[in-house]
């Protein structure tokens, strides 16, 4: 039982021993803090490379086939298949080896960037990368943290310092975090070093919100003293530090070990349905390959068994052929066989395909559309392997702040005892109330409505957090003339800065807090000063904070502010219920609404309550809860002044979503955009969001049930229901669902349990979710976003997930979800970096995936489809003339034609339809949306039409090849008698084949630009100039001349062309014929809207006449 | 396990410090609202994906018409070619003689020096006219092989002299017999056919021979550009140092007596030269050059066939035919293309009938759907 892994961690802070007698502990080894994201070093760079690029199947069997072509004697040379392959696997190897370069140098940079540490009393400076635990490092004002660090001291006298998390997740507020009482002291490079102290803390893991540990303290004689550490008291790596001068930290993890490293997950190589569905149909036309050549190798040595037909006196074989082994000449004529139908799986697929992702995915980054004038953005493509997977969303993942709102907070409109304020129609300071659509419930503010009203006014003024940043530290170009008038607040809550600002524009301006005086201005320019007494702060329980102040005239005065089910209840006075109607009627406006309420005191009322506080706060046991305790008992017996309304902006365009995802008719999850707007109001009020503290597991699953059934039951309530901690509402008009739930919750359902019932509330989550249209989930972990996602990914159907986010905190969603977009945003490029897509704003994603993703999907799908249609067209005719020839591997078709086929007769073609095709305009692919569902669910690649293209191209085949068997057998179409080889047939067939592949295309094709015309009839001129010339003339590099002058001669015969125009007829009408039934009888939405277009075209056009007439 | 995040960003993430940070900043003063101009897109046609583009959809309403309109070309075309066919005067005859009463049958085991010489009579019923062409005929005779079709040296036959000495190796094992490289070389110059065919016409007592013409059977390329003898005045000058292939009675320069038909230029070479596309094959033999527009080239009447037997083929079980064909614009007689072109213009025909009652059955119902949208 000896095991490396031990639950805990002990570390000696600055490497100093303990004294002896403390308790001995196992030493363990710690990674240094080197971040390795980088894939190949060196060395191993072509090894491994080649590894990797061969693990691909399609890569793989081409080598193969290479080597085949190189051992064995073949009837094509190995130049035509090692060529291509070569090419391939260099220019994939080139492109991979920059990019792990630039991670290397990315990821030097971080590792050698600058710590400061120290050692032996004084700072030392040295590279991040060599920083070990133990060390304690100095960070200062604005750095990031190097490592997670145990906070020991700061220069601030309380031992606090703030740090903002935005890289980790996406909050962007300040924390506070606390130093041990007893370290807190240290504050120089000598003083720290004198510290004497270990740390034991549990093994790194990723929960960026959960740490356990705790510090021995070692003092001079006296016993140790032992103090817990939480998460307020650890400074994770990627977190930076404000508002601070500097700090000491100790480092407990490092490098790989810190939670910002643990929480970002391995970047799985994304792959598109397309991708595998492709390679599943590779694996069958391999099947297929690997069976005709079997076939073919078997009826061989059948046909053989008669001595005259296997070496008749005409034909004899050398010597060294005829005492070859028996198995030996089998295997090779197997391998042979294979080389031979080897075109069926082209290499020229996968180049194809490549160069189709990557220049299609030129024309999302050139769509004007999608450009954003404010920031000079437009989108961004990361990887163009998933282009398609855009047009087969199911399911759509996106984050709140900053994706679907602007996080810009805007006050709205204040409310003073039913007298409604809005800011923006106030001019130089006067303060007039809002004359058009107010509810004048008091008209005539009397004087002590006005004395209410400035009480109003100052009680924002001063009950909050907010802090000022001095404007000397300010650039000063940001310095608006009016300087007295600009500050810049700081706070951890957006609302606050934005009602202080807003109160700012209605008279009072909070300008600083000095030596415990709180500082404003008010209307007349006079500064007041009130002594800040003490600040009961905001917790999301509580959901409302308060001050208590005392003015300068004396008076103590209690401000709170909260949620509005948080104060109504502890009001006593006041006009409620105006103020809870106007509330109301902002909240379903989606408005964030906060209540305010004032209580005065009297000195010695004011000593019972600090008297109170100060108990509560020093308690060592249950702080906590003695804290909440007494600010319950402080709050009481208020009295109502008014409400506020803040507007967190809605980003552009996103109230068009939702009718379109009903159309999809998809689930939603992580208020997948769908669902009334309502919802998302409903969302954006924060007292809905409730925790689950005190939830026992056994109630979880009840209230499971209950949700189960609530939601069978409630079919007409109109009400939130909440169910402890789910909430759950029915809009009126529309049978979608919503489910709201928040992170603590969510981690109860994913935890995993060691009883039987493990996984039951997750399936039963799952198929919550999954009845619902919208589930809201808020206060997400990062890796919780992703486990979401990969909850959904994984279910039964294995919907296809879409992630869209701005945050660092959103970058384990977009690398897990199917499809990760990122939002080129105000918090950083984290997400934009490790998305597949980034875009300058939210709106654009409806474009992106009706438009773009819908032809990206239309255009590979058929790409794929033709691919292989054209190459059993192609091969299936050779395969058949085996039969002919007496099993004896004779290619059907010259070298020329074999090699070219794929690479220029027939590629330019697909390529280019598969970078123009539009089979609806794109207009009215983004007035539709529910075009979308038609190709939902991999809809062209599925096996029906897999099969459909497959036999039509086996029936092709059919045709050709009898065809000019019927044709030429036994008898001559020259009009002088005279008689055509085995390459004539072999052209005559390839020439109907070329020629009924790409009109195939021509009737695939529903966007006919000049290039599309350029290419489809240039390549058919192409075939035929190309062979003219190539029979034209004696090559003196070739060893043979079979084709000299054969496709002249075959031209030069009536019935030759006679032969090529039926059969070119013949084998386009199955198709011509199942496209105009199916449209006919069985049509799709899209055909529909395609018909109608016309019909749209014909109506304007008989308009047109009438006129003329 | 690759982590996979830029370590870069950390750094980029602490210093983008977002704030909320409220600036009171006059309306208007835009702070970084300017971005650089150079990164939009540029609205062209191409770049917008709105390049002007006709947008064709394939309905029964358009189909229609062009069924009905192959079906009316398809037919006439299909009848024409099939009276054409028709009117070719084609016959036939196996002279393999396996059968015991065959008058070849003789020849299969010929063991005398001398080459067995067999006669065959037969009755033409119906006149040949115009151009009349002698074909031979082998079945189950596998010119299309690998091993046969790649047994062959193109240079050689081309005339150079690098080729004519030292054969490519694709002629083995027909590349050199003992030291002397073998010209021409490979297994399909091995196997050449050399039967001898002659045609009489029997009058009462008499036998009037048929003039053949043994020129213009060949591919006029092949005859001159393709197919060419080494440089040098005497050609048994110029292949001294080759050997003749094994299955030759007498070296390649002594084929023919006339210089233009001898050698590599042989047009009975270069016509054997040429690889059958299928087991079962024809090739062109000789000419018979129209008398006259008054007298048919080969009146009715009796025939004599007079086979110089030298081409084995019943040890593979082969067969061997003579052909006498006429010719029409459209080459041989061929019934496939005349009933094919019948066959798909009524199929057309039909389908676009078919596609009329469906479209005016059905067309309705789909668009009165369309209209509530």
């Amino acid at each position: 039982m000896f095991d490396n892994w031990v639950d805990n961690r002990t570390i000696y802070v600055g490497h100093k021993e303990p004294p002896p007698g403390a308790e001995a502990y196992i030493p363990q080894k710690y990674p240094d803090n080197r971040i390795v994201s980088s894939k190949y070093t060196f060395w191993n760079f072509i090894p491994k490379n080649l590894f990797e690029q061969f693990r691909r199947i399609a890569n793989f069997y081409f080598l193969i086939i290479f080597l085949v072509q190189l051992i064995i004697d073949t009837p094509t040379s190995p130049v035509t298949s090692g060529l291509p392959l070569f090419f391939v696997i260099a220019v994939t190897a080139i492109k991979q080896g920059y990019e792990d370069w630039l991670r290397h140098k990315a990821d030097n940079a971080m590792n050698q960037c600058p710590v400061h540490f120290i050692q032996h009393g004084k700072l030392v400076r040295k590279q991040s990368r060599n920083l070990r635990v133990g060390d304690v490092v100095m960070v200062n004002d604005g750095e990031t943290f190097p490592c997670d660090l145990i906070f020991l001291s700061s220069s601030r006298e309380d031992g606090t310092c703030y740090v903002t998390t935005a890289s980790l997740d996406g909050e962007s507020s300040h924390k506070t975090y606390y130093a041990v009482q007893e370290t807190k002291g240290f504050q120089t490079e000598e003083e720290i070093d004198n510290l004497h102290a270990t740390v034991e803390c549990e093994q790194p893991q990723p929960d960026l919100y959960k740490f356990v540990g705790r510090i021995h303290v070692y003092q001079e004689r006296n016993e140790p003293v032992v103090r817990s550490l939480g998460s307020e008291n650890l400074l994770l790596r990627g977190a930076s530090l404000k508002n601070t001068e500097k700090i000491f930290g100790v480092a407990i993890y490092t490098g790989m070990e810190t939670k910002m490293a643990l929480n970002y997950q391995s970047k799985s190589q994304k792959r598109s349905v397309v991708e595998k569905s492709m390679n599943v149909f590779l694996v069958v036309y391999l099947c297929i390959l690997i069976s005709k050549a079997l076939i073919n190798t078997i009826l061989k040595y059948v046909w053989q068994s008669d001595p005259f037909r296997d070496e008749p006196w005409f034909n004899q074989k050398t010597e060294s052929e005829r005492q070859r082994n028996l198995f030996l000449k089998a295997f090779t004529d197997f391998l042979a066989f294979m080389v031979l139908f080897n075109y069926i799986i082209p290499v020229s697929m996968y180049v194809t395909v490549e160069m189709q992702k990557f220049l299609g995915s030129y024309f999302l980054t050139w769509d004007e559309d999608m450009f954003d004038e404010e920031t000079g953005e437009g989108p961004l493509v990361n990887t163009s392997d998933l282009n398609e997977e855009l047009g087969q969303v199911e399911y759509i993942f996106t984050d709140k702040t900053g994706t679907l709102t602007e996080n810009n907070m805007e006050f709205i409109e204040c409310c003073i005892e039913g007298n409604v304020y809005v800011p923006h129609v106030i001019c130089n300071g006067q303060i007039l109330p809002n004359s058009g659509g107010i509810d004048m419930i008091d008209s005539s503010p009397g004087v002590s409505g006005k004395e209410r009203e400035e009480l109003f006014f100052r009680a924002l003024c001063l009950c909050h957090t907010v802090q000022v940043k001095d404007d000397v530290l300010v650039d000063g170009q940001k310095k608006s003339p009016d300087s007295s008038r600009s500050c810049i607040y700081i706070s951890s809550s957006p609302d606050e800065v934005a009602l202080v600002e807003g109160i700012q524009r209605l008279g009072f301006t909070y300008l600083r807090l000095k030596d415990n005086h709180m500082e404003i201005l008010n209307r007349d320019n006079d500064i007041e000063r009130y002594e800040l007494l003490d600040t009961l702060s905001f917790d999301s329980v509580r959901r409302r904070m308060s001050v208590i102040v005392k003015s300068a005239s004396g008076d103590i005065y209690l401000f709170c502010k909260g949620a509005d089910s948080a104060i109504f209840p502890r009001v006593s006075e006041g006009k409620i219920d105006q103020v809870r109607s106007r509330v109301e009627r902002n909240a379903v406006e989606g408005l964030r609404t906060l209540c305010v309420a004032y209580k005065k005191c009297t000195q010695e009322e004011y000593d019972e309550i600090h008297e109170l506080l100060h108990s509560a706060k020093v308690a060592l046991q249950e702080r906590e809860k003695k804290l909440a305790e007494a600010y319950d008992q402080i709050e009481t017996n208020l009295i109502l002044l008014g409400a506020t309304a803040v507007e967190d902006r809605l980003r552009k365009a996103y109230t068009m979503k939702p009718s379109e995802s009903r159309h999809q008719g998809l689930g939603s999850d992580r208020r997948q955009d769908g669902n009334s707007n309502y919802l998302i109001q409903a969302f954006r009020r924060k007292p809905l969001w409730l925790t689950t503290k005190k939830i026992e597991e056994q109630s979880l699953m009840t209230s499971f049930e209950l949700l189960k059934t609530s939601l069978r039951v409630l079919s007409k309530d109109e009400d939130l229901a909440f169910i402890f901690y789910v909430s759950c509402r029915l809009s009126n008009d529309l049978q979608d669902f919503g489910l709201i739930i928040d992170g603590a919750a969510l981690s109860l359902i994913m935890k995993p349990r060691q009883t039987g019932s493990s996984g039951n509330y997750r399936e039963l989550f799952l198929e919550i979710c999954r009845n619902c249209s919208a589930v809201l989930c808020c206060r997400m972990a990062p890796l919780q976003k992703a486990q979401i996602v990969k909850l959904i990914k994984l279910s039964k159907e294995h919907p296809i997930t879409l992630a869209i986010g701005d945050g660092a905190n959103d970058v384990s969603m977009i690398l897990e979800a199917h499809v990760g977009i990122g939002i080129i945003g105000k918090e950083g490029r984290q997400a934009a970096r490790n998305s597949d897509y980034a875009i300058p704003k939210f709106k654009h994603l409806k474009k992106m995936i009706l438009v773009h993703g819908h032809f990206y999907y239309i255009r590979i799908s058929e790409l794929v489809q033709y691919f292989f249609y054209k190459n059993v067209c192609f091969i299936f005719p050779q395969f058949l003339y085996q039969f002919f020839c007496g099993f004896s591997q004779q290619p059907l078709y010259d070298t020329a034609y074999l090699t070219l086929y794929n690479i220029s007769f027939t590629s330019l073609p697909i390529l280019m339809y598969s970078l123009m095709e539009q089979h609806v305009t794109s207009d009215m692919l983004k007035r539709d949306p529910s075009l979308y569902r038609d190709i939902a669910k991999n809809a062209l690649l599925r096996w029906r039409v897999f099969l459909y293209w497959t036999f039509l191209g086996v029936f092709d085949a059919l045709v050709f090849f009898f065809g000019a068997y019927l044709m030429l057998e036994n008898t001559t179409v020259t009009i002088n008698g005279q008689v055509f080889g085995n390459w004539t047939f072999g052209t005559l067939v390839f020439t109907v084949l070329v020629f009924t592949v790409t009109l195939k295309l021509a009737l695939d094709t529903h966007y006919w630009t000049w290039i599309n015309h350029f290419v489809i009839w240039g390549s058919l001129i192409f075939y035929i100039i190309f062979s003219l010339l190539w029979g034209g003339i004696i090559w003196p590099f070739l060893s043979y001349q079979r084709m000299y002058f054969v496709f002249i001669q075959m031209l030069s015969s009536g019935p030759a062309w006679l032969g090529i125009i039926l059969l070119i007829i013949v084998s386009l009408l199955p198709d011509i014929l199942k496209k105009v039934l199916c449209r006919q009888l069985w049509p799709t939405a899209t055909e529909r809207t395609q018909v109608k277009i016309t019909f749209l075209l014909y109506n304007y056009w008989f308009y047109c006449c009438k006129i003329r007439v | 396990m690759a982590i996979n995040y830029n370590a870069k960003d950390e750094v980029d993430g602490g210093h983008g410090s977002n704030l909320v940070v409220g600036s009171h900043t006059g309306p208007g003063n835009a702070i970084g609202g300017s971005g650089p101009k150079s990164r939009r897109p540029d609205n062209t046609a191409f770049k917008q994906q709105r390049l002007p583009a006709w947008q064709p959809i394939l309905t029964a309403g358009t189909v229609l018409p062009a069924f009905f309109i192959v079906g009316l070309i398809f037919i006439p075309i299909g009848i024409g070619v099939f009276v054409t066919s028709n009117n070719i005067r084609e016959f036939e005859i196996d002279y393999t003689g396996t059968d015991e009463k065959d008058p070849c049958n003789k020849c299969l085991f010929w063991n005398d020096t001398k080459p067995c010489i067999c006669e065959i009579n037969f009755t033409l019923e119906q006149p040949f006219e115009g151009y009349v062409f002698m074909y031979y005929g082998l079945s189950n005779f596998y010119q299309n092989h690998r091993r046969y079709v790649k047994s062959r040296d193109d240079s050689q036959l081309n005339g150079d002299t690098d080729s004519l000495k030292n054969p490519s190796k694709e002629c083995e094992p027909y590349r050199k017999d003992g030291d002397k490289p073998i010209a021409p070389c490979g297994a399909i110059a091995n196997s050449m056919f050399n039967d001898t065919l002659e045609l009489f016409q029997m009058n009462e007592s008499s036998l009037i021979r048929v003039p053949l013409h043994k020129k213009g059977i060949a591919w006029w390329t092949d005859k001159n550009v393709k197919f060419r003898n080494p440089p040098g005045g005497n050609l048994s000058e110029v292949f001294k140092g080759t050997t003749k292939p094994l299955n030759w009675p007498k070296p390649v320069y002594e084929l023919d007596e006339d210089p233009e038909n001898n050698g590599f230029i042989n047009e009975d070479f270069i016509v054997w030269m040429r690889t059958a596309a299928l087991p079962t094959f024809r090739k062109l033999y000789r000419l018979i050059e129209k008398k006259g527009v008054l007298h048919p080239t080969l009146p009715v009447g009796q025939y004599l066939l007079r086979i110089t037997y030298n081409y084995p083929v019943h040890t593979f079980d082969g067969r061997k035919r003579m052909i006498l064909s006429t010719i029409s614009w459209m080459g041989g007689k061929n019934p496939f293309l005349g009933i094919a072109y019948i066959t798909v213009g009524s199929i057309c025909f039909l389908l676009g009938v078919v596609l009329l009652v469906i479209h005016h059955k059905y067309g309705n119902r789909n668009n009165s759907a369309d209209i509530p949208n």
